[in-house]
């Protein structure tokens, strides 16, 4: 220590990870119990003890630029053995909640999208959006038992004889193509500024760069290998069980994915040539029996998800965040309504069914519109984190040989 | 002055515990002229200095400290000492107390000697709770070389009364039928000098002491290093009896942490400093590496730490060992993160000690007599009751610090005794 090191607090981040359940970092003492019990830490540099200091003495823009926070899938292991109750998983937590905020764009939406006291503008916004284009579409108003079992929800947002591109397509598509659109440019800005931050805080030595074939091959390829297989996740220790609740919740993910678009290609594509195909694809139908497996997988993932959560703030004390409750709710709401909607459709019972539908469409809004500034947005982040791992550790960063040598 | 000695329930002190705090002050009430009785639960009186190798920081041997204290107890008439007994009931209040003591029967009596003729007849054997379990005696035993009163006695446990120390005892000193004893003593004001018990290592789960003979604690250390203990002074890895050329101190072994023990031990950064001492004694180029939070040298005590500054194989390394994995060889290599460089630092080493701290004995026990105690179990002192905290029973402390608070304890026990 021959040269002082003067430290700038940024006291706004310190009193954001304080809301956002990193209240007991102060208590930290740096005995560096935690880097050690971590299942996921690796022996060059682990964390999160390092974390714990930086964020002790506010130093976000460390923090923000250290693929670690990213790493770590809140096992729990470094909050169970902790001697002081620093909570060092809650802390990584909160700095999690706080990246997604700090690399959110636009940061107007992303502030939005990260407090609590905005929900009922957040909730709001999709409601007016897809309640005025309901109003206007023609399609407001509810329909008969039989026209219901026909089209099922194929006229929510009316109908028109333009054989080419339904109605209700077209306003879907309306809606939610450039939400989508959206939040994917939004994720890639995001993780686009998060990479450049964390690539100068390694500070390379090699002038050269990954080709894009090498960081899609040898980084995001495995990375996400491995988080399909939830390798890491399952070698934590302390929250295990986490793992039975995640990985049904992403399976059904990627089937409900595979479900829609086999749905836009069977009644809008097909359908065009065989009007047929336009109604509800039948139970019997290899697809829907894989929608309904899937949703019930949604739904038992997000219960064991919330019994898991609920079970970690009353036993070992970690905050009850909005960061956390946000996402849980979303993707309740968003399996409940949906699975609901196609119940209640079969029970033929209209009115209730356009409702829960409705419901349904706000709520996937939701979830994918402020994917990037959520929870959700681990999604992303934590993806390109693990992928920026393996950039780390490779020679483009570490030259074997060097020009000096 | 007379006056008040003569007032009601004016009787005597009762020192609960001998050990260096409970002898300190049972002999300043003593030698002033109180009456005072000893009890304690061991058939030997010294606790767990006795059990030391050397203290700190004067490196002298205990019987040092502990034999000046025998003396004046053998030469003072006002103490009555009771080994082998345990508190069993208080009633009463300040002033006059009536307490209930048990003492366990020794099944030795007064003859004896200590010819060690029927150690030698023994056929049985007993884990030797004097040093941890790292050897064992006979069902009939010698508590340990310094032991006082030197007496022998039989583990009731342990003996199955075959009768053949009876035979070979040629003071009859061996009483098989002895039974427990009761009895009642009116005092005026009570010493709790319960002492402490090493922090039961097998709870630190993380680090696996049982996964390996190489993972010991300080007392142990004590013992290995300590002439009487069971290598005879020579500090051997358990097991195997290894030569160690590695060791690893773990600090704050249960001590600062709210899992186990959420206060500091006080004792155990000079504790680990004092071992490297006896290994530098004995093996001269053996690496020794601590680990630890923050090293504790309070006061004075930071000149014994800088003994270790020109010490090449001396390393301090500032993290908490986290896991211990055992190796093939007997060996062990302990983890930690350097919380200074930021690297995860594996240390192969052939002992590892853990630093484990120090749990109050009457943790469970105080509030039984209707001791007021904090959440760890360190007894409030409160003298207008008479109730008086001395030594470890009142805070995790040096010797030093024991003998200064047990001498204000007896101060306050005779203030208590002549209100």
């Amino acid at each position: 220590m021959a040269e002082g090191v003067r430290v700038e607090p940024d006291l706004n981040f310190i009193k954001f990870l304080k809301k956002a359940g990193g209240d007991s970092m102060k208590k930290c003492f740096q005995c560096a119990t935690c880097s050690v019990v971590c299942p996921l830490s690796s022996d060059n540099k682990p964390f999160p003890r390092k974390e714990m200091i930086w964020a002790q003495w506010g130093l976000k823009d460390k923090l923000v630029a250290d693929p670690d926070i990213m790493l770590c899938h809140q096992c729990g292991d470094c909050t169970a053995y902790c001697p002081r109750g620093a909570k060092p998983g809650d802390v990584l937590g909160a700095i999690r909640a706080y990246a997604y905020t700090h690399y959110g764009f636009p940061s107007g939406l992303a502030k939005l999208a990260s407090n609590g006291r905005n929900l009922p503008i957040l909730i709001l916004l999709p409601v007016i959006i897809i309640g005025l284009l309901w109003l206007i579409s023609g399609g407001a108003h509810i329909p008969d038992a039989e026209t219901m079992r026909t089209v099922g929800f194929g006229h929510f947002f009316g109908h028109w004889e333009f054989p080419w591109l339904a109605k209700n397509v077209a306003f879907i598509d309306a809606i939610f193509l450039p939400a989508v659109a959206f939040s994917v440019f939004a994720a890639y800005k995001g993780v686009k500024s998060m990479w450049d931050a964390m690539v100068e805080q390694v500070a390379p030595e090699s002038d050269f760069r990954p080709s894009a074939r090498q960081f899609l091959v040898d980084y995001l390829y495995p990375s996400v290998v491995e988080i399909l297989t939830h390798k890491r996740f399952n070698e934590c220790g302390a929250n295990k069980d986490r793992v039975k609740g995640h990985l049904p919740l992403l399976l059904s993910f990627i089937a409900l994915f595979a479900v829609t678009n086999y749905g836009f290609i069977r009644k809008d594509i097909i359908g065009i040539f065989n009007p047929a195909m336009h109604g509800p694809i039948p139970l019997y139908d290899p697809f829907k029996i894989l929608a309904n497996v899937a949703a019930v997988a949604l739904l038992v993932g997000m219960a064991i998800i919330w019994a898991n959560r609920s079970r970690l703030e009353e036993e070992q004390g970690a905050g009850r965040t909005f960061y956390d409750w946000f996402l849980i709710g979303e993707i309740v709401t968003v399996g409940v309504t949906g699975f609901g909607a196609e119940i209640v459709r079969l029970l033929g019972i209209p009115s209730l069914a356009y409702f829960l539908y409705f419901i349904h469409l706000v709520s996937v809004f939701m979830l994918f519109f402020y994917m990037p500034y959520t929870k959700f947005a681990h999604m992303v982040y934590r993806t390109f984190a693990m992928a920026f791992e393996r950039f780390r550790d490779s020679n483009f960063v570490n030259p074997a040989v060097t020009d000096d040598e | 002055m007379t006056d008040e000695r003569s007032a009601p329930g004016a009787g005597g002190v009762l020192v609960v515990g001998g050990g260096i705090s409970g002898l300190t002050a049972a002999l300043e009430a003593a030698e002033v002229g109180q009456d005072v009785f000893i009890v304690e639960r061991n058939p030997y009186l010294g606790g767990r200095v006795a059990q030391l190798n050397k203290y700190f920081p004067k490196l002298c041997p205990p019987s040092c400290g502990l034999e000046i204290n025998f003396k004046r107890i053998k030469n003072n008439r006002r103490i009555r000492v009771y080994p082998m007994t345990e508190v069993k009931q208080v009633s009463g209040s300040a002033g006059s107390y009536q307490v209930t003591i048990e003492t366990a029967p020794r099944f030795v009596n007064n003859n004896c000697t200590g010819c060690n003729a029927c150690v030698e007849a023994c056929p049985e054997d007993r884990s030797n709770t004097f040093n941890f379990g790292l050897d064992t005696t006979k069902a009939i035993y010698k508590p340990h070389d310094h032991a006082f009163p030197m007496k022998y006695v039989i583990d009731a446990d342990a003996c199955n009364k075959c009768g053949k120390c009876v035979e070979v005892c040629k003071y009859d000193a061996i009483e098989m039928d002895m039974a427990p004893k009761s009895m009642t003593l009116e005092v005026s004001s009570i010493v709790w000098a319960t002492g402490w018990n090493p922090y039961d290592f097998n709870k630190l789960e993380n680090l696996k002491p049982e996964s390996s003979k190489a993972i010991i604690s300080n007392m142990m250390m004590e013992r290995l290093a300590a002439p009487g203990g069971p290598t005879g002074g020579k500090i051997l890895r358990p097991g195997d009896n290894k030569e160690p050329e590695s060791f690893a101190f773990i600090q704050c072994a249960g001590s600062r942490d709210e899992n186990h023990l959420e206060y500091c031990s006080y004792i155990c950064c000079m504790a680990s400093l004092k071992q490297i001492t006896y290994v530098r004694e004995q093996y001269p180029e053996a690496k020794v590496t601590v680990f630890y939070i923050d090293l504790r040298t309070p006061g004075k005590y930071e000149n014994f730490r800088d003994r270790f500054k020109d010490d090449g194989n001396v390393h301090f390394v500032k993290g908490k060992v986290a896991d211990i994995v055992a190796n093939d060889d007997g060996g062990v290599t302990v983890i930690a993160e350097n919380a200074v460089t930021g690297d995860k630092v594996r240390e192969t080493v052939d002992l590892a000690v853990l630093a484990t701290g120090m749990e109050p004995a009457a943790k469970s026990a105080g509030a039984v007599h209707g001791l007021t105690m904090d959440d760890n179990g360190f007894i409030i002192s409160d003298a207008g009751r008479g109730m008086i905290a001395a030594g470890c029973a009142k805070k995790a402390a040096d010797v030093v610090t024991s003998a200064q608070n047990s001498t204000a304890a007896a101060l306050q026990a005779i203030q208590a005794s002549r209100r």
